[in-house]
């Protein structure tokens, strides 16, 4: 199994490597990262290095996120697409361990970029003499654990749909869209709205956004921490209760995808 | 080695769900130590009998076993089956050397760079072995298949249109390669639409029409159920035995067929007639004719399936 294992790593990094379409996306996030931050280089209207610190990070974590879902479902959309997996199941290489090196590979990218990103902003605190705050590991185990989550789903989604709306259904209709519906329509019945179709909408939204795989699951209890970059003592079980929501929500989608794969026929 | 009982494959397709019958019934046996192939015209279920032996494709209703057991995807079953698909759907974004390696990789065994370098040296690939497979021509990725099919000793071999696409020094190596492989004690299965290449290679044949078997058997019965008459050349010498059929005048020679229990008449008609006797030999039926028979004679498959199929 662990040959298995290597050897479907080895060549998924190949995949991610060469992909024509990764690099792009990267190159686009660069630019418009370069674009977002440069420009907080040069304005110096009383603006703090922490607070250009804190926007740098802030714009580089959330192209992260973005990036480590291409990775899922780029990489399973395109195998599937290709049709090559016949080459692969027809070995005695289980789906499960297609599948779970995809996502570990995905993983292991994720990581390092993450990895490199805290790096680069701790050697920017250095250089700007900031003290080196608790917050930048916390944001970015946090940004990480969010990544693997969102690579999960993503590749859930490439297995069951065309990739073009899988992304289409991870960015519009996410849990953020269906409590914003959610709130509207309660608004509207606490506004006097008493019509039946109302209150199906509330129920609706209220049941898709507790079926959507929520990103943030405790951004109440983090935002603090996502601001001021300094993580308060008895705060950190809040990374720990993210990660585990992340590991628990990749560990559903990958047995669906799974589970959906051995369905598919790969002819 | 392989047995498929009454297997049915039903696709649905379009918004209507309109139901296609790719396999309707299709019973066959393949022995261990067969050179088995697959033969019938495009469509008629060649590739999706081979799917659902690799457990591509479950079928509708009927029974599948390789070597035993139901094939599914990645089964340990698979660790003794090599498989040559007919499109070269293979992962473009490795290089030749890479995607030989990965595919060799995926039996779960370490493979040395020795074997990898051989098997790519055997197939002329040494020289692109760093060139990546979106670049190469279909005849080498074709190879690049062959390649990952060698490198273990299986003992089962299925081969989809194995010939496609290579150019005709690679063929015949391929072929001598088949042949050891045969040898050595693997059976092999084959599509192929190069009946030539079937009757050098063979020793059992299924003709698939319409997703059933029509005719299964040894390669020589096929071939030899119709050797019940001679063709003899001649010169003739004014009247021609009554029995003589088919004739037909090649310049100052006459071409016919004789039946097989009239050849010692013949024999003696020539000598009485003075007949300048060119050619008296067994007729043979090409596999071409005998599948032309099969599935363009109108009847003809029906009356033969009852004979062949076994």
């Amino acid at each position: 199994m662990a040959e298995l294992l290597r050897a479907n790593l080895v060549a998924h990094l190949s995949f991610y490597r060469r992909s024509r379409l990764l690099l792009a996306f990267l190159i686009l996030f660069a630019v418009l990262t370069a674009l977002a931050t440069v420009p907080q280089f040069f304005v110096d209207s009383g603006v703090q290095n922490f607070n250009k610190l804190q926007e740098i990070f802030g714009t580089i974590n959330f192209f992260l996120k973005l990036f480590a879902a291409g990775l899922g479902l780029f990489i399973v959309s395109s195998h599937l697409r290709s049709r090559n997996l016949k080459m692969v199941f027809t070995k005695p290489c289980p789906p499960w361990i297609w599948l779970g090196s995809a996502f570990l590979s995905a993983v292991l990218v994720a990581f390092l970029l993450n990895a490199v990103v805290l790096g680069a902003v701790t050697a920017l605190s250095l250089l700007w003499h900031l003290p080196v705050r608790s917050g930048l590991a916390f944001v970015a185990a946090d940004t990480f654990g969010i990544s693997i989550g969102l690579a999960a789903y993503l590749m859930l989604l490439a297995t069951v749909l065309h990739p073009a709306i899988a992304a289409i259904l991870a960015i519009i209709l996410n849990a953020d869209m269906f409590y914003e519906g959610f709130v509207w329509a309660r608004s509207a019945i606490h506004a006097g709205n008493q019509s039946a179709g109302a209150r199906v909408l509330e129920y609706m939204f209220h049941f898709l956004y507790i079926i959507a795989p929520i990103m943030h699951p405790f951004s109440r209890n983090t935002a603090n921490i996502y601001v001021s970059l300094r993580v308060m003592h008895g705060e950190w079980k809040y990374l720990l209760y993210s990660l585990g929501y992340s590991l628990g929500l990749s560990a559903f989608c990958c047995l669906v995808a799974l589970s959906a794969l051995h369905r598919k026929r790969h002819i | 080695m392989i047995r498929a009982e009454d297997i049915r494959v039903t696709f649905k397709r379009g918004l209507s769900r309109r139901p296609i019958h790719a396999l309707q019934g299709l019973t066959l046996e393949v022995r261990e130590g067969d050179f088995f192939a697959l033969i019938g015209q495009n469509g008629a279920g060649k590739s999706t009998a081979m799917y659902c032996f690799l457990g591509l494709l479950k079928p509708t209703s009927g029974r599948v076993e390789v070597m035993g057991q139901i094939p599914d995807l990645g089964r340990p079953v698979y660790s003794d089956v090599a498989y040559l698909p007919e499109e070269p759907h293979y992962h473009l974004y490795l290089t030749v050397e890479e995607a030989v390696r990965y595919y060799a990789s995926l039996y779960g065994r370490r493979v040395s760079k020795k074997a990898i370098e051989d098997s790519l040296e055997r197939l002329g690939l040494a020289q692109f072995k760093n060139l990546r497979l979106s670049k190469c021509s279909k005849g080498m990725k074709q190879k690049v298949g062959i390649a990952q099919c060698l490198i273990h000793e299986t003992r089962l071999l299925f081969l989809d249109e194995p010939t496609r696409g290579l150019d005709p020094i690679a063929v015949r190596e391929f072929r001598e390669t088949l042949r050891d492989i045969h040898h050595r004690g693997a059976t092999v299965v084959m599509n192929s639409h190069v009946l030539s290449e079937i009757e050098m290679l063979a020793n059992r044949v299924a003709i698939i029409d319409a997703g059933r078997v029509v005719a299964q058997d040894d390669l020589s019965n096929l071939l030899t159920g119709d050797r019940e008459s001679y063709i003899v050349t001649f010169e003739p010498n004014g009247s021609l035995p009554e029995y003589l059929f088919a004739a037909e005048r090649q310049g100052t020679v006459m071409k016919g067929v004789i039946p097989k229990e009239r050849l010692y008449d013949f024999m003696e008609f020539a000598r009485t007639h003075a007949l300048g006797l060119h050619e008296c030999s067994l007729k043979k039926t090409s596999l071409e004719e005998k599948f032309f028979n099969i599935v363009k004679g109108g009847h003809g498959p029906v009356v033969e399936s009852a004979k062949l199929l076994k």
